[in-house]
């Protein structure tokens, strides 16, 4: 892992940080384990005894959506695209509350009383769907969060200046074993316990962070070096020299409905609500948060932008001669922690990165215990002959987070990040989701959607990876190889349209009699 | 530009005050649900116990 060294900026980070650091983390470890006494069966383990309420469900959504790799992406975004990129917040919210007024998607999956997503497919359209379905949910799921140790490697060299990459890794180590250890204890009690303390620390600390940045830049300039370096496409996010109309599309379907009603994390929490009425109100809610979780982190990115620009132009590092941003992700995502790292107190700066680095875990602890929760229950326990015991289940969903955990630190150390982050998320999550929606949307609500439609639905899904840069350069299929200026939004947005298109027309060219669903009864699929 | 500037600058300031209202609603009420989910599932467990002797 290559880690550049923020040496020409000495950060405020002090030892009084460190331990501010040291003693949060320890008694937010703490209480996860203490929730660990609750677990006894594995409705407690994955969806908490399904007896959140409200608020506490509105607080471990946003405790687990609003984590340090969000910040970091979402900075990142800003940093390179300036104001436009709030319309990426601004349409997840406004779909977030459309969801909770509508109950759309969610309120019929709360009824039908599953704990997964894949447990739906094998209602609906039999054991296979569901396995097939989990199968590429674990893998594009997996994958997707592969990334996110390296950015928090990146947050803490930038942050505390520290210079050298091994004590990155071996922080970054402990983080993982820590997480590993009370997510394997406590299962969903103890994330919901840790996510509403992250909640806390989080949103109260990122309102301060905004108001001292603008405190210290003021906002006339912020606009001024926005205008400097992006032009029109800096605000205008229809602007074909930034985002383009196609981009914003990609942007309503996968951060704002794909993230709060189709992806598991987000499903996690409607399963463990008390009932529809407390899911409906959780999205209303939450949409303030989904809004929020981008816009604010994407200011402090045009904040970094602004500061950088004003320590030194184009002579900068994360300026090119001509005056653009360097092309170089790693380095525009290390800008936002450089620029707090300058602007905060001591003391401060410690509860900001402890508030971080805590919400980094509670994000990877809600992500292991779902990915685990789908191996075990939708993968391994249909195929298993016979019922598998409580006790086995807690053995092997405690195993595959632990063998996770492992993968992820691994694949963090050494794959090389060539797109915005953002942009590797959505893409290596369409994988997954774009099959998904189509299964989704037709399997709650068309009563001739079929297994082989399933099927076709969600294999289209991985033509989604031809949107990832070292994908299409494998394959030849760059831009100068076609002849044509195809971006990953519209790759996204015609795989979306391929996978609906599959579910209809197998559905309809092989329709099912009955099916065998994973209850074990029959049940009728289609006239 | 500028009104995109103004439109922008509106909605962070916005964003900002509801998420402060958002978060000492939740910050004060999750602390109560965090009470009644340890009730919650312990009656549970107690149900469950009872409903194991009856059979």
């Amino acid at each position: 892992m290559t880690l550049i060294a923020a040496q020409d900026f000495v950060s405020n980070f002090t030892t009084i940080d460190w331990w501010i650091v040291g003693i949060y983390l320890l008694f937010t470890v703490a209480v996860g384990l203490y929730a660990n006494r609750y677990i006894k069966n594995m409705a407690d383990y994955i969806v908490a005894g399904r007896s959140l309420k409200s608020n506490i469900a509105i607080a471990t959504m946003l405790g687990s959506e609003i984590g340090l790799v969000t910040v970091m992406y979402a900075s990142q975004k800003g940093f390179t695209a300036g104001f436009a990129a709030f319309h990426i917040g601004l349409v997840a919210g406004i779909t977030c509350f459309i969801v909770g007024v509508t109950g759309f998607i969610v309120v019929p999956l709360r009824r039908s009383g599953v704990m997964t997503i894949p447990e739906f497919y094998g209602r609906r359209f039999g054991k296979g769907v569901r396995v097939y379905g989990a199968l590429i949910l674990a893998v594009a799921g997996i994958l997707n969060m592969g990334v996110y140790l390296k950015a928090a490697g990146l947050f803490i060299t930038s942050l505390t200046g520290m210079s050298d990459p091994n004590a990155v890794n071996i922080v970054m180590t402990v983080l993982i074993v820590l997480v590993m250890l009370y997510t394997i204890l406590g299962g969903m009690v103890s994330v919901v316990i840790t996510d509403y303390l992250q909640f806390v620390v989080l949103s109260f600390g990122m309102i301060v962070v905004c108001i001292l940045a603008v405190m210290n830049l003021g906002w006339v300039p912020i606009v001024d070096a926005v205008k400097t370096i992006h032009n029109e496409a800096g605000f205008d996010p229809f602007n074909q020299d930034g985002f383009g109309i196609s981009y914003v599309f990609w942007m309503i379907f996968t951060f704002g409905l794909v993230s709060c009603a189709i992806w598991p994390t987000a499903v996690m929490r409607v399963c463990a609500a008390k009932d529809t009425a407390v899911v409906k109100s959780l999205y209303r809610w939450s949409s303030i948060g989904f809004m929020t979780r981008f816009i604010i982190p994407q200011f402090l990115g045009i904040c970094a932008l602004a500061w950088m620009w004003q320590q030194g132009g184009a002579d900068s590092r994360f300026f090119e001669a001509d005056g653009s941003i360097v092309g170089n992700a790693d380095e525009t995502m290390r800008a936002m922690p450089i620029f707090l790292g300058q602007i905060l107190p001591a003391g401060l700066i410690g509860l900001v990165a402890a508030g971080m680095l805590a919400a980094f875990m509670s994000t990877h602890d809600s992500y292991l215990l779902c990915w685990a929760a789908i191996i075990v229950e939708d993968i391994i326990a249909p195929l298993k002959r016979g019922e598998l015991s409580t006790k086995t289940r807690l053995i092997l969903a405690r195993s595959f987070i632990f063998f996770t955990g492992i993968f992820l630190l691994v694949w963090s150390i050494f794959y090389p990040m060539q797109q915005d982050m953002l942009d590797y998320l959505a893409v290596s999550g369409a994988i997954y989701f774009t099959g998904a929606f189509a299964v989704l949307l037709f399997g709650l609500y068309w009563k001739k959607a079929s297994r082989i439609g399933a099927y076709a639905a969600l294999s289209a899904g991985m033509l989604a990876l031809l949107g990832l840069t070292p994908i299409r350069e494998a394959l030849h299929l760059t831009n100068e190889n076609l002849g044509m200026d195809i971006n990953e939004a519209q790759i996204g947005l015609g795989v979306t349209v391929l996978s609906l298109a599959l579910m209809i027309f197998g559905s309809l060219l092989f329709p099912d009699r009955t099916i065998e669903s994973d209850t074990g009864s029959d049940i009728e699929a289609s006239a | 530009m500028d009104l995109w500037a103004t439109f922008w600058g509106g909605l962070l300031i916005v964003v900002i005050i509801i998420f402060a209202v958002v978060a000492i609603k939740v910050t004060i009420g999750g602390f109560f649900d965090v009470k009644e989910m340890f009730k919650g599932i312990n009656e549970q467990h107690d149900e469950d116990e009872s409903s194991k002797d009856e059979s």
